[in-house]
């Protein structure tokens, strides 16, 4: 024979390769999402978090932090900050008094006016956050 | 240029280069700001200059992709676009709604965006590289069926060759994945867990497939070797690819609340990504040294194979050195992941979009093949000013990333974030200034388009 | 390896006579094969490794195991290899119909790989043993299933062969998909034959 593969099989395994681990894709992603309630703290999962949920969006916190490594690295990690600041109330506190031209020279967060309410339901998601089981991860709690 | 129907590619090209010089206006301002802290703040918050960076990246891609495809669709089905109008008119929709969306990141505070876009009602923004509203969204799916409507017909009614196929799929697989982003549950481990059914599967995923098949086409066109030889290549290596990148995807389940399981899954599997960019390198390599002419468009090769060396490099030598769960645990969310990041999407889907934009865009302003040699030489001098200076920008990006790896995560006394980003400032002034110099590659590869417009194309003898 | 052993089965194959460039069959499923090996060495690998820091736990579990279902599957496997081989062997003799029937055997011994298979996963998924469970059972769910996978994949393959050789694709001179498939199959019946020691009895 005059060529060592012939395009008509390197084609069969693109198709059927591809399809295999698509299908064994499917199947992890199914186990996966059928084994979440054991790692994902859902009990705690409230209206409240699921506000702080969108506080959390809506002023795109992710823009400059990372939630468990994902995100920008700008800002600290906050995955762990409820752990790292102590309590609901630090958390609160950091946020609230942000000042609104920043601070010179230094990386500023904005002052996103948020209502007391909106305060209350983004610690309660990083609460939240703070306790799904992620396998360990930070390393410490410096994040 | 043998279809008129190819011409459609033009003004999705011009408006890729101009949204290209956008997200890099907007990266060196993010450089700045992580050295002068509060650096237009606050009236571009970092976190805005950012989502106009990321969004500006992934649109100019997107038009390159499908000014791609329209300029190589046509040729290789031997027929016409089924409607080039239809294509015009995207073009001006999906240049308006990216125009307004990113005037809308810039202009108003991103809960206020939220607000009169009515997010509410489908809740989809916030979060990384999906910042846009939820009408945005439903109007790239809108362009992206047209679009893929417009290429299907054409595709169908002409010759169905290897590449036309492989880019095909890719171009489904972007789009059918990007419906994902409208999955936005409360729970946060879901959310991000199909968050990476977008950003993996596309990246490292179906991205690939049209990578591949543009890297095949320009090789072709530039070699002259035979098209069975290429064509069952790109089947080898985008099997690779799929094979390794579909399971690869748990690279990104280590630390986001899944199951433990993914550390092995995940690892085993990614570590293997590579492959299908090792592979291309030695293809497209090889490829031109079995060439059975000389091109006269030089800058065209040059960004082909440049695209092959620096995405192997970027996303598989890169990719490769966190990729394995037990260093990532360390690296995870670092300037490590910053470095990789940006290496890999120069190298990988940047260059491919040039190289073709190089092949096509002498013949799409009526030159034979090629441009004036004053035009390549500038050309290729932004070739290795951009290059050379990313290499960079991902070398100091990785020191920045070991120091705090080290500091923050492994040290005995770890310490605090904005404590380890001030010790590492040095390294951050030094990518701000090959970030500059990335900038003035890119003005001078603009040049490129005005100079030696007037003087005879470059033409080798037979 | 594989290499040589299916060089060894070649005997009596005009092919010994002849330099070999390249191994049996298309060289794309070569690069597939060896990808896969490259996965399954991993998972063997990291089997390995992590069992030395969890001896007591792996010991433990692996006595949970069907040993004696496992070794009648390696028997399963191991005759069915031997009746590809002989379909390959037939098919250069050009004793088409002797191939076809080869081929289907070798097909029954795949299929009641699965049968046995397919009861130990039935056995296992209803004592509620899922891969989060512990590590020992994440590495032999995931091996044993993904492998699982390849046997069926494996199977597909061997059918589309067998039709082929019914249809009278293959020639005493041409015989290059048929080589392929079974290149494959082989592939599959290499990593069981260590899947099952380094698992089940080591």
């Amino acid at each position: 024979m005059s060529q060592a593969f012939t395009k008509s099989m390197a084609r069969n395994i693109f198709y059927g390769g591809s399809m295999f681990f698509f299908l064994l894709l499917l199947v992890l992603t199914f186990d996966t999402v059928k084994s979440l309630p054991q790692t994902d703290n859902r009990e705690n999962l409230t209206e409240q978090v699921a506000k702080g949920k969108h506080v959390w969006e809506n002023n795109n916190c992710i823009g400059c932090h990372t939630l468990m490594g994902e995100g920008a690295y700008f800002a600290p990690e906050l995955g762990n900050a409820y752990k790292r600041m102590g309590s609901k109330e630090a958390i609160i506190a950091f946020i609230k008094f942000r000042p609104k031209n920043g601070i010179p020279g230094r990386r500023s967060m904005p002052q996103f006016n948020l209502t007391d309410d909106e305060l209350d339901a983004v610690a309660e998601f990083l609460k939240y956050v703070s306790e799904i089981n992620n396998q360990d991860w930070p390393p410490n709690i410096q994040g | 240029m043998k279809y008129t129907s190819q011409m459609v590619a033009k003004p999705y090209f011009i408006a890729a280069i101009g949204l290209f010089i956008g997200q890099i206006l907007f990266g060196v301002i993010m450089g700045m700001q992580y050295v002068v802290g509060d650096f237009l703040f606050p009236e571009i918050p970092f976190n805005v200059a950012r989502m106009v960076h990321t969004n500006l990246l992934i649109v100019w891609l997107l038009f390159g992709f499908m000014g791609a495809a329209y300029y190589m669709v046509p040729d290789e089905a031997e027929t016409e676009l089924h409607s080039p109008f239809l294509a015009k008119l995207m073009f001006w929709i999906f240049l308006v709604a990216g125009a307004l969306t990113i005037l809308g990141y810039l202009l108003v505070p991103y809960a206020t965006l939220a607000e009169i876009t009515m997010n509410d009602l489908l809740p989809t923004m916030g979060r990384e590289f999906l910042e846009q509203p939820t009408i945005t969204k439903i109007g790239i799916v809108i362009v992206a069926l047209a679009f893929l409507y417009n290429i299907g017909m054409t595709i169908l009614k002409g010759r169905k060759t290897v590449i036309n196929l492989v880019l095909l799929i890719g171009l489904v697989g972007l789009a059918v994945f990007f419906l994902f982003s409208f999955y936005n549950p409360d729970n946060i481990v879901l959310d991000k867990m199909f968050w990476w059914f977008v950003v993996h599967l596309w990246v490292e995923g179906v991205w690939e497939l049209i990578l591949g098949s543009l890297l095949a086409y320009v090789l072709i066109k530039t070699t002259g070797v035979d098209r069975e030889v290429i064509e069952k290549w790109l089947y080898v290596i985008i099997a690779m690819a799929l094979i390794t990148g579909l399971i690869g995807t748990g690279h990104h389940f280590f630390w986001i609340g899944t199951p433990g399981y993914w550390q092995w899954w995940g690892s085993i599997f990614s570590a293997l990504e590579p492959i299908p960019f090792f592979m291309m390198t030695i293809f497209a390599f090889n490829m031109v040294n079995k060439r059975r002419r000389q091109h006269p468009n030089k800058p065209a090769v040059l960004w082909a194979l440049g695209t092959a060396v620096m995405a192997f490099l970027g996303a598989g030598v890169w990719g490769f050195l966190h990729t394995l769960s037990f260093v990532n645990y360390y690296t995870h969310g670092t300037q490590i992941t910053a470095a990789h990041g940006h290496m890999a999407f120069y190298g990988a889907y940047v260059m491919i979009v040039l190289a073709i934009i190089s092949y096509a865009m002498p013949m799409l302003n009526g030159r034979k093949a090629a441009n004036s040699q004053l035009s390549q030489i500038v050309e290729m001098w932004s070739f290795w000013l951009m290059t050379i200076s990313m290499v960079f920008i991902t070398l100091f990006l990785t020191g920045a990333g070991i120091v705090q790896v080290y500091l923050q995560r492994m040290s005995d006394a770890p310490l605090p974030f904005m404590v380890v980003q001030d010790k590492i400032e040095l390294f951050y002034w030094l990518r701000e200034g090959a970030g500059i110099i990335f900038l003035i590659g890119l003005i001078v590869y603009v040049a490129s388009f005005f100079v030696g417009r007037d003087q005879p194309e470059v033409e080798l003898p037979k | 390896m594989l290499y040589a052993t299916g060089f060894f089965f070649n005997i009596g194959n005009e092919k010994l006579t002849k330099v070999m460039k390249y191994p049996p069959g298309d060289l794309a499923i070569w690069i597939f094969i060896m990808a896969e090996l490259l996965v399954f060495g991993l998972f063997f690998a990291s089997y390995a490794v992590t069992r030395i820091d969890n001896i007591e736990l792996f010991e433990f579990y692996q006595q949970s195991l069907d040993r004696r279902a496992a070794l009648w599957n390696t028997l399963a496997l191991i005759s069915s290899s031997y009746f590809v081989v002989q379909a390959v062997l037939a098919i250069n003799r050009a004793r088409q119909q002797q191939a076809f029937i080869f081929m289907l055997l070798a097909l029954l011994m795949g299929l009641v790989f699965m049968a046995i298979k397919t009861q130990e996963f039935a056995h296992h998924i209803d004592q509620g043993i899922t891969l989060s469970t512990n590590t020992f059972y994440m590495f032999y769910l995931s091996m044993a299933f993904f492998h699982y996978l390849h046997v069926a994949l494996g199977l597909i393959v061997l059918a589309v062969l067998a039709n082929n050789i019914r249809k009278g694709c293959y020639s005493q001179h041409d015989y290059n998909g048929l080589e392929s498939g079974a290149s494959y199959w082989h592939m599959v019946d290499l990593v069981w034959i260590i899947l099952f020691p380094l698992v089940y009895v080591m």
